[in-house]
This record gives C-alpha cells, sequence and structure tokens, in this order.
C-alpha cells in the first residue's frame, strides 16, 4: 500500500537554504533579548543590581523574576494527575520564569536584558551585578533523596516530587521467593543533551491594537505551543498566533514553552516592539531541557524451565531542578507500560520515584521511557541466558506473548493492539545469519579483534499524549476545485507535508500533487488535537487527513447525484469520479468542486474530520554485530539489522527516515552522548561539543531495514508509531551486542555509554 | 564578541611596528582557536592584525635537504602540496587529518604552532622532525620551541614566518581522534631522520613531548617488535572526564607501534 517516492515536497527549499527557522524570522523595529543565567547549582540571591546595564545605551528595558509581569505567571500545573504509591499525589514544585529567591541550577535565568541591539543586550546582561549566597547542592540522584540531603524546594520533602508504583507488590514478592532462579541488574541510563541542529529562538510581536500576539518558534505543534503559551501567561490561546514553517529538530524538546519565551513575550508587550530572542549553543546545553536519566536496578524471576514468571523494578528517575511539563509522566507510566516486555509473564511490580536535583530539568526525548524500559528488559533477558545456560534465542521464543494473543492485556492492564514478536524474530536472525556468527567471531578472534552480537526484541507505546478534545484535520476546496489540507501537525523533519496530501489524494482517488498541505498555519481553521510527540502523528493526523477525506466523497454526494440528474443511493465514488452505477456516466470531484464554487471562502464540499486520542503498539526484533579492538576500546558497527512492526506503511521512505535517524540516535547514547555534571559544582561538564559526543553519520555505515507490519486496529490507517522505535531497540540491541564481545575477555558489567576509554578500562579491569 | 579593530597588515614589518605599539593587539591568522574565543567573549583584544595574506608568511619550497613552509599556509594547502607529499608524505598526511575540511581551509600552520595547544597536530610534526621555526627575529630549534601547555618560546611581539622541515629518511604520524572533538586524544609521530630518530606525542599530556625510551628503543632496532613490553609511564598524562591517563598512556603505546608499523610493515 506505500506510495511510489517522488521526493519531499519539503526539500527544494530546504536543501536549497530557503528553508526559514526562527532566527531567519526578523520584524521591522526589532529589540533583541539575551539572558543572564545563574553560573551556581544553589544559591539564594541576595540582590539582583541593574543599575549599570541600564546605563547602558540602547537598554530599553531589564526584567526579573520579581518584575510584576514576570511574577504573575504561572506554572502550568502537571499532567500527572493519577496517584502514585500509598495514594501520593504528583507535588510539582512551583517553576519561576526567572528565578526568585533562588537558583537552583546553573543556567537558570536570573535577569533578561530588552535592548536595541543583541550586543548592547550582551553589555547589559554581563554588567548586571548579583549577589549569591550559595547553597550546598545536589546532583546525584540516590544522594537527593538520602536522608540529610540538601533540599531544592520547602514545598517537595526529600527532594521527591513522585513517587509512582505500579503493578502487583505481593503476588511479585510471592512468585520471587518461590523462583527457582532470579537475575538482577543494575543500570545507570544517562542523562542527554538533546542538541536540535536549531537553537531555541523566540521572537514575539504584540498589537495592541488587536491585542493579538504573533510569535516566531520552533516547535513540536502550534496548539501545545499556543496552549502552554496562555497557561504561563494568562493570555488566551485564541489571542496568540503561532508560526513555524521549518523546525530544525524537536525529539521531545520543542514541545512547550520554555520559560525564555514567556519572558519575551511579556517583554514584547511591555516595550510596543517586536522583541527576538536566539539563544546561543551553549544556553542551548543548559537551558534546553535533558533527556533520560535514570538509575535502574531490575530483576527477573524464572521457573527452571526458563519461563519468566515475573518483574521488578526500581528506578530513580531525575526531574531536574523543576519538573518539566512532562518529565514526571513520561519518566514513570510510559516505562511502567510496557514493563512486560513483549514476554507473558504472571505478574510485574515496579516503583519509579522521580528525584529533584540542581541540574536542568528533564523532560521527553525521542523515546522518552521506552529505551529505557526496552533496555531494562532487553538486559535482563540476554543476562538470565547466560545465567541460565539457554540460547537468548531459545529463551526468547519460549516466552514471547504469541501472535494469536492480541489483543492482549498484560497484568498491569495495558492493552497491546497486535503484534508478532516471534515472526520478527525469526525474520531478522535469518536476514542477520546469527547462526553463521560463531565462525565471524573466530575470524575476528585471529584478527585480534573481539566481536559480538546482540539481540533485543522490543514493543513500545505510540500514539503519546493524552487529551480529551480529538485531533483534526480539514479539507478546504479553492474556486479552481483546488484542494488544501490543513493539520496542526507540528513536523520537525518527517515529512508531513509530502505524506498527508498523499494520504488524502490515495483516499480520494487523485493525484496528490493537487493537494497543498498547510500545516501549523495560523491563518487555517482552529482545529483542535496535539502536535509532534510520542509518535502520534500518523496515527492521529494521518488518520484525521483520510477520515476528513471520507468525509468530502461522503459530502459531494448528493450535490454529484443532482449533477447527474439521479438519486444519491444511485451513485458511487471511485478513482476521483463519482458515477452513475453501471454507467459511463460520471463527474469529477475537481468538476464538481469548480462547479459548486464557494460563498465567502467556504465551500460546500470543505471537510473536516477528527481522530480521538489512541495508542498503538510498534515493535521490532533487532540484530546488531560489532567489533571491537581491544588495544584502544573502538568498536565498530559492522552491520545493524532491524526488523520492525510499524503497522500499515504508508510511505516507505519516510517510514525508512523515521527508523534510520531513532537507530542513530540511540547509538548516540550508547556511543558517546553524556550529559554530564560535576557532583561539587554542579556545573554542566560537557556543555559544548567540544565535550559533548554527537553520533556521526559513520557510526553506523550499514543498516538494513525489514518490515513485519502487523495492522493495527486502532486507527482507521492501521498504522503504528515509527519515530521511536528506533531508538527504543538501539540501546538494548547495541549494549547486548557490545557486552556479547566483551563477555570472553571477563567483562561481565558496562554502563552507557560504551566509549572507547571506558571499554578500554572495562578490559583491563577484567584482566 | 566585543568591539575591536581590525587591520590586515601590508607586510610583516607593519604588523611587527603595530604590535609593538599596542600591548592588547592580537595576530589574526586563519584564527581557528581566536575567533571562538572571540565569541564567547573569552578575549578582548584591542584589535585584530590580520597576517594570512602576507605574501612574506606564503608558500611551500623544495629546499633539497629540507623543506621551507610559510607560516600562514593553510593546513589544506600543505596537505596537497606535492613538494610535502614527496619528500615528507607523513606530514602531508598529518595536515589531512586536522579537524575538518572548514578548519583545514582556513586554519594555518604558524598560527596552530604558535598556539601550542597540547592536542593540536603540528607540534607533533615539528618536534618529531627537528624542525626550525623561524620567527620575525630569530630561528629557534624545535627542541627550544615548546614550552608546556599554549606555552612558547615566542617572546612579545614575535612573530612565527616559517619552517625548515629536515627531510628524514622515513616518518609516519597516528593519531587516535577524541571521539567528540576530533583533535588529537593521542597522536604519535615517529620519525627517522639523519640525526636520529625522534618520537614526539601530542594529545596525551600537557604538552608536546619527546618519548626517549621509545627513540632509544626504535635505535636499536626500528620493529614494532624493538617497542614490545615498552610502557608510557602514565604519569603526568591528562586525566579528566573523557578518558584516564592510564588510557592515554596506552594510547601512546599503540599510536607509536602503529605509526612504526606502517613504515615497516609489520603488523
Amino acid at each position: 500500500m506505500s506510495t511510489e517516492f517522488k521526493g519531499r515536497r519539503e526539500d527544494r527549499r530546504l536543501i536549497t537554504g530557503t528553508g526559514r527557522y526562527t532566527a531567519d524570522w526578523n520584524q521591522p523595529g526589532q529589540l533583541y533579548a539575551v539572558f543572564l543565567r545563574s553560573d551556581r547549582a544553589h544559591a539564594r540571591i541576595l540582590s539582583v543590581d541593574t543599575a549599570a546595564a541600564s546605563a547602558i545605551p540602547g537598554v530599553h528595558a531589564i526584567m526579573t523574576g520579581d518584575d510584576a509581569d514576570i511574577a504573575a505567571m504561572k506554572n502550568p500545573p502537571s499532567n500527572v494527575t493519577w496517584e502514585g504509591r500509598g495514594g501520593m499525589k504528583m507535588n510539582q514544585p512551583d517553576r519561576p520564569v526567572m528565578a526568585r529567591g533562588k537558583v537552583l541550577y546553573v543556567g537558570e535565568p536570573v535577569a533578561m536584558v530588552v535592548a536595541q541591539s543583541a550586543h548592547a543586550a550582551q553589555d547589559a546582561a554581563e554588567a548586571i551585578v548579583v549577589d549569591y549566597e550559595d547553597l550546598p547542592a545536589v546532583i546525584d540522584l540516590e544522594e537527593a533523596l538520602a536522608p540529610g540531603a540538601p533540599q531544592l524546594h520547602q514545598s517537595v520533602p526529600g527532594n521527591l516530587p513522585f513517587d509512582y508504583e505500579w503493578g502487583d507488590p505481593a503476588r511479585v514478592a510471592e512468585i520471587f521467593s518461590a523462583a527457582a532462579h532470579v537475575v538482577r541488574l543494575k543500570h545507570v541510563d544517562q542523562r542527554l543533551v538533546g542538541n536540535p541542529m536549531e537553537p531555541k529562538a523566540f521572537l514575539a510581536v504584540y498589537d495592541a491594537t488587536r491585542d493579538i500576539y504573533d510569535v516566531w518558534s520552533s516547535t513540536q505543534g502550534m496548539t501545545m505551543m499556543k496552549g502552554s503559551l496562555a497557561a504561563t501567561t494568562g493570555v488566551p490561546p485564541q489571542k496568540i498566533r503561532v508560526h513555524a514553517q521549518d523546525v530544525g529538530g524537536g525529539f521531545g524538546i520543542r514541545s512547550n514553552a520554555y520559560p525564555e519565551y514567556c519572558a519575551v513575550f511579556a517583554a514584547a508587550r511591555r516595550t510596543g516592539k517586536p522583541v527576538k530572542w536566539v539563544a546561543t549553543r551553549a544556553e542551548c546545553f543548559v537551558s534546553d531541557w535533558h533527556g533520560r536519566d535514570f538509575v535502574m536496578s531490575g530483576e527477573m524471576a524464572f521457573d527452571r524451565d526458563g519461563r519468566i514468571l515475573a518483574a521488578r523494578y526500581d528506578w530513580i528517575a531525575a526531574m531536574g531542578a523543576y519538573c518539566s511539563p512532562t518529565g514526571a509522566n513520561v519518566h514513570t507510566l510510559t516505562p511502567a507500560t510496557t514493563s512486560v516486555g513483549t514476554y507473558a509473564m504472571a505478574a510485574v511490580h515496579g516503583r519509579i520515584r522521580c528525584a529533584l536535583t540542581n541540574t536542568t530539568s528533564v523532560t521527553a526525548y525521542r523515546g522518552a521511557g521506552r529505551p529505557d524500559i526496552a533496555y531494562m528488559v532487553e538486559r535482563l533477558v540476554d543476562e538470565a541466558a547466560l545465567q541460565l545456560g539457554i540460547d537468548p534465542i531459545e529463551l526468547r521464543r519460549k516466552n514471547f506473548i504469541s501472535k494469536d494473543a492480541f489483543p492482549y492485556t498484560t497484568p498491569n492492564k495495558v492493552t497491546y493492539d497486535s503484534g508478532d514478536y516471534a515472526g520478527m524474530l525469526e525474520d531478522v536472525i535469518k536476514v542477520s545469519d546469527w547462526s553463521g556468527f560463531e565462525k565471524r567471531r573466530s575470524e575476528s578472534k585471529a584478527r585480534g579483534k573481539l566481536r559480538g552480537i546482540g539481540l533485543a526484541v522490543f514493543v513500545e507505546p505510540s500514539g503519546g499524549g493524552r487529551g480529551t478534545d480529538p485531533n483534526q484535520a480539514m479539507i478546504k476546496f479553492g474556486s479552481s476545485g483546488n484542494i488544501e489540507l490543513f493539520s496542526i501537525a507540528g513536523p520537525t523533519g518527517q515529512g508531513h507535508e509530502t505524506v498527508f496530501p498523499e494520504i488524502v489524494g490515495r483516499e480520494l482517488g487523485i493525484d496528490p500533487s493537487l493537494i497543498t498541505a498547510r500545516i501549523g498555519d495560523p491563518d487555517g481553521p482552529p482545529l483542535t488535537g496535539l502536535g509532534t510527540i510520542g509518535s502520534r502523528s500518523m496515527i492521529h493526523h494521518g488518520s484525521a487527513s483520510m477520515l476528513a477525506a471520507r468525509e468530502v466523497i461522503r459530502k459531494g454526494m448528493d450535490h454529484a447525484a443532482r449533477e447527474l440528474e439521479v438519486a444519491a443511493q444511485d451513485v458511487e465514488y471511485a478513482q476521483g469520479n463519482y458515477r452513475i452505477k453501471g454507467t459511463d456516466r460520471a463527474i469529477s470531484l475537481v468538476n464538481l468542486a469548480k462547479k459548486l464554487g464557494g460563498v465567502a471562502g467556504v465551500h460546500p464540499l470543505d471537510a473536516g474530520a477528527g481522530m480521538a486520542h489512541t495508542s498503538a503498539f510498534p515493535g521490532g526484533a533487532h540484530v546488531a554485530e560489532v567489533e571491537i579492538d581491544p588495544a584502544t576500546g573502538v568498536t565498530e558497527v559492522l552491520k545493524y539489522y532491524a526488523v520492525d512492526d510499524c503497522g500499515n506503511i504508508v510511505n516507505h521512505t519516510l517510514l525508512e527516515g523515521q527508523m534510520h535517524g531513532g537507530i542513530m540516535q540511540g547509538a548516540g547514547q550508547v556511543f558517546g552522548e553524556h550529559g554530564m555534571y560535576d557532583k561539587e559544582s554542579g556545573q554542566l561538564l560537557t556543555g559544548s561539543f567540544m565535550d559533548y559526543f554527537m553520533p556521526k553519520a559513520g557510526l553506523l555505515r550499514d543498516i538494513y531495514l525489514g518490515d513485519h507490519p502487523m495492522p493495527s486496529p486502532t486507527n482507521p490507517l492501521g498504522v503504528k508509531g515509527a519515530g521511536e522505535a528506533g531508538t527504543t531497540g538501539a540501546l538494548p540491541t547495541l549494549m547486548n551486542a557490545i557486552l556479547n564481545a566483551l563477555r570472553p575477555a571477563g567483562v561481565t558489567h558496562l554502563d552507557m555509554p560504551a566509549t572507547p576509554s571506558r571499554v578500554w578500562e572495562a578490559l583491563r579491569k577484567a584482566r | 564578541m566585543y568591539s575591536f579593530t581590525y587591520t590586515r597588515a601590508k607586510s610583516l614589518a607593519e604588523a611587527r611596528a603595530m604590535l609593538a605599539k599596542d600591548h592588547d593587539a592580537k595576530l589574526l591568522s586563519g584564527g581557528m582557536t581566536l575567533i571562538p574565543t572571540l565569541k564567547q567573549r573569552l578575549a578582548s583584544p584591542s584589535q585584530l592584525i590580520d597576517i594570512s595574506r602576507l605574501a612574506e608568511l606564503r608558500g611551500i619550497a623544495d629546499k633539497g635537504d629540507c623543506v621551507e613552509i610559510g607560516a600562514a599556509t593553510r593546513h589544506v594547502e600543505t596537505s596537497r602540496s606535492d613538494v610535502v607529499r614527496q619528500k615528507i608524505p607523513a606530514l602531508a598526511h598529518l595536515a589531512s587529518q586536522i579537524g575538518d575540511p572548514q578548519v583545514r581551509n582556513r586554519g594555518t600552520m604558524g598560527g596552530s604552532v604558535a598556539n601550542n595547544d597540547p592536542v593540536a597536530d603540528y607540534p607533533a610534526a615539528v618536534l618529531g622532525l627537528g624542525a626550525i621555526v623561524k620567527t620575525s627575529q630569530r630561528e629557534i630549534a624545535a627542541d627550544n620551541f615548546f614550552k608546556g601547555m599554549f606555552e612558547t618560546a615566542l617572546e612579545a611581539g614575535e612573530i612565527v614566518t616559517g619552517f625548515s622541515y629536515p627531510v628524514p629518511k622515513r616518518a609516519a604520524y597516528a593519531k587516535f581522534p577524541h571521539p567528540v572533538s576530533g583533535y588529537a586524544m593521542a597522536g604519535s609521530f615517529v620519525a627517522d631522520t639523519g640525526a636520529g630518530i625522534r618520537v614526539a606525542i601530542v594529545g596525551a599530556g600537557p604538552g608536546v613531548f619527546r618519548w626517549k625510551e621509545a627513540e632509544a628503543a626504535l635505535s636499536k632496532s626500528f620493529s614494532v617488535a624493538a617497542l614490545k613490553g615498552l610502557a608510557m609511564p602514565s604519569a603526568g598524562l591528562s586525566n579528566d572526564l573523557h578518558a584516564t591517563a592510564e588510557y592515554r598512556a596506552n594510547l601512546v603505546e599503540v599510536m607509536t607501534r602503529r605509526a612504526v608499523a606502517s613504515l615497516t610493515g609489520e603488523k
């Protein structure tokens, strides 16, 4: 069913350098904002002296957290509305837009200068004198929850804003005490910095006569940006118009309004002039919300035959100094969702404690809890295979949820829609010549190299983000019969401009090139729904586009019957034409639309549709083969095989793009990315590309992608999310391969990132 | 960036005169270190004196038993020069491994050597080949030029004008690039010169240095086998969030072996 790829509509502008990102937009007479940030991890603010800064020529305004307009802004409520352990309610600490009284992490905004030029604003920011009194800081997750730890917020005792528990603790305890074998692991799932290529930026224009704010910002969806700006600033969402033509990467960290956006928003109103802010890369490192950062313990109970009986988890999840809007949600509920993995087991129990530390906030980052739980589950299964002396393939086959068990409800009451884990495993071991590996290992050994093969079979929830409003799309007709598709998805490279018209074109039976996609258009109809987060756009916005097309056909039926002078029941629609059944008399949709015309911008065939929130469960079976040079610790990924079930495939090339990017992003974490703080000073040690690793193309040179689609019954397209699956599979697959290579040399444990120096040190210690 | 004045010097003499008059002035060559420093407001020179286009500082000349290279010669020019590739292929290879194409198209040999970043590549070639550093006022032997991290024998107002590299019998450079920055985490330049074997190490320590024990071993027998059992002491090497001193010591050994192997054909 996949469409032949004829290029992406987005690419002409993107590859000719004519894409427009936030920093490319300017407004006449605009001012420039610069933020002064905390250079310490935890301190009381004794005074902020702005006198010298205000005297610098060109300075229009200096605002701090105590400025009345800023102080009046509200922290949006947490979206964790369910109860935690022992009925605990989410206890979200209040987050000011700029620091008030205290700073809690390096990089926290303390003051904003608005000036005639960015240069003057920067000079003024440097001239602000802040008098601090240092307080003890806590960086380490386990230390933060220990008694006697420095406390970040009076309102959050123990630095524990949320303690989440799921599953059946009693049942699991009982199973574990009687189990023939228990496997235990503890891993660190390190903090990551998202690093979209486009830095954070915001341009705000306030039109006092219309009382409307026009804002330009990189965003994963206009409704999310509007909603979070409105929730913080108190300005109703209908008065905010969000512009985002091209967005240079989202990955979860461009979903909501950052505090800086709200401050710039206020400055535009205060000064009556457009205000623009473009973060430096150094600022992005400390102020873009980070990802991952767990300390994870897990255990799995087995019977004598290697059957999995139960799993139990005890994790700590980093929140940063304040909770980001989705940090506590995606770092508790999401890993819990697939905490049995792809395996049939009797019970599961887990606990994730959210910990506040003097660090940048953590939020959803590509995978957002999914790679983390898949990593834990698939590491445990590999470890069990080793300890039980069972082949890792056999052990998995023995325990999979079977293909005919769907829809399958897990012991923690999650319903997986469809899947064929055993089938995907068979595909991938065949294509990767798994059985021939030992021969290849010997061949590497002869060259002094350590070769390893690793496997992971995983499932993950896609469709993320809850909400009561349906995800809407609308098709509108122009006077020449031209078709425009309106969507509020927030593309950050996925290719929505290309693929949504393809869906509509296919449904209407007309050439997709006749359909223009207007995505995130502030002048479009007021559509509801969420943007591009949680691998949800194809499920929700793709399906809404399809349903809107069906609605167009339905609406046109009566009009076509009138044109054809027959009763509606005698008309059928196929391949772009309404036809009198059994005859060759027909009128095309385009001609019908032309004939009908429109009145005042409203056309009789205009139609919208909504797709209610749902989730589907994509999965995959991945294999990686690696070769390690024991002399240097360098790991080379020889081949990566990914067999995935993303449901029905709409556009194969775009799917490949998502898989490649996702796998590569996982490889980034496996091989080097590490947001590392100094435990004493709380400074981000990896605060530039001189110290923070980024995956480069050479890291994964050979990726095989195989399809094993199991259509999802949860949406009319039958699709499942594809944006995060690659990352979810890559962590356990690559780490299992690396450990497989290192085991013969005596290495039994290694945490990510597997940098050359860490691999070499592990080998040295094992000698 | 803070404000500064920019002047493109018309001659070496003019650059020297300007530098003598203004102690807060800085020379600009390729700017590959200076410009990022300025952009981050980590330096505030009163003026930049651009010497990158001075004809006196440019060009590569074959002088028979040595190759002379002007200080403002860009890395890409060194890496592609027929003279360098023919006479000292290890130097051309080293230049081709520096940074990325953008850096190689702007960065200059003089700028890199004068800056003496402990993780830069060129100091390995200068010290490994026993080159002469020519300045606006004298000639300095490589062994007397490098003085530790970012320190050199250059005096205030002294400008590097070029280099004279003796042509070795054979030489090789093996580099382990830092997985993040691409700078040398360890680089070993091994040269079999008329004046004996020289082994210069960059990346691993606080500055370029000669590994004398390896030189002695290779003098007895120029082979990988001769290095067997020879350990680089980790004391004094860099130890940071990216790698331990022990790992760097190991890399020095491995890179030295690989440099020798590339010349002897050993495995």
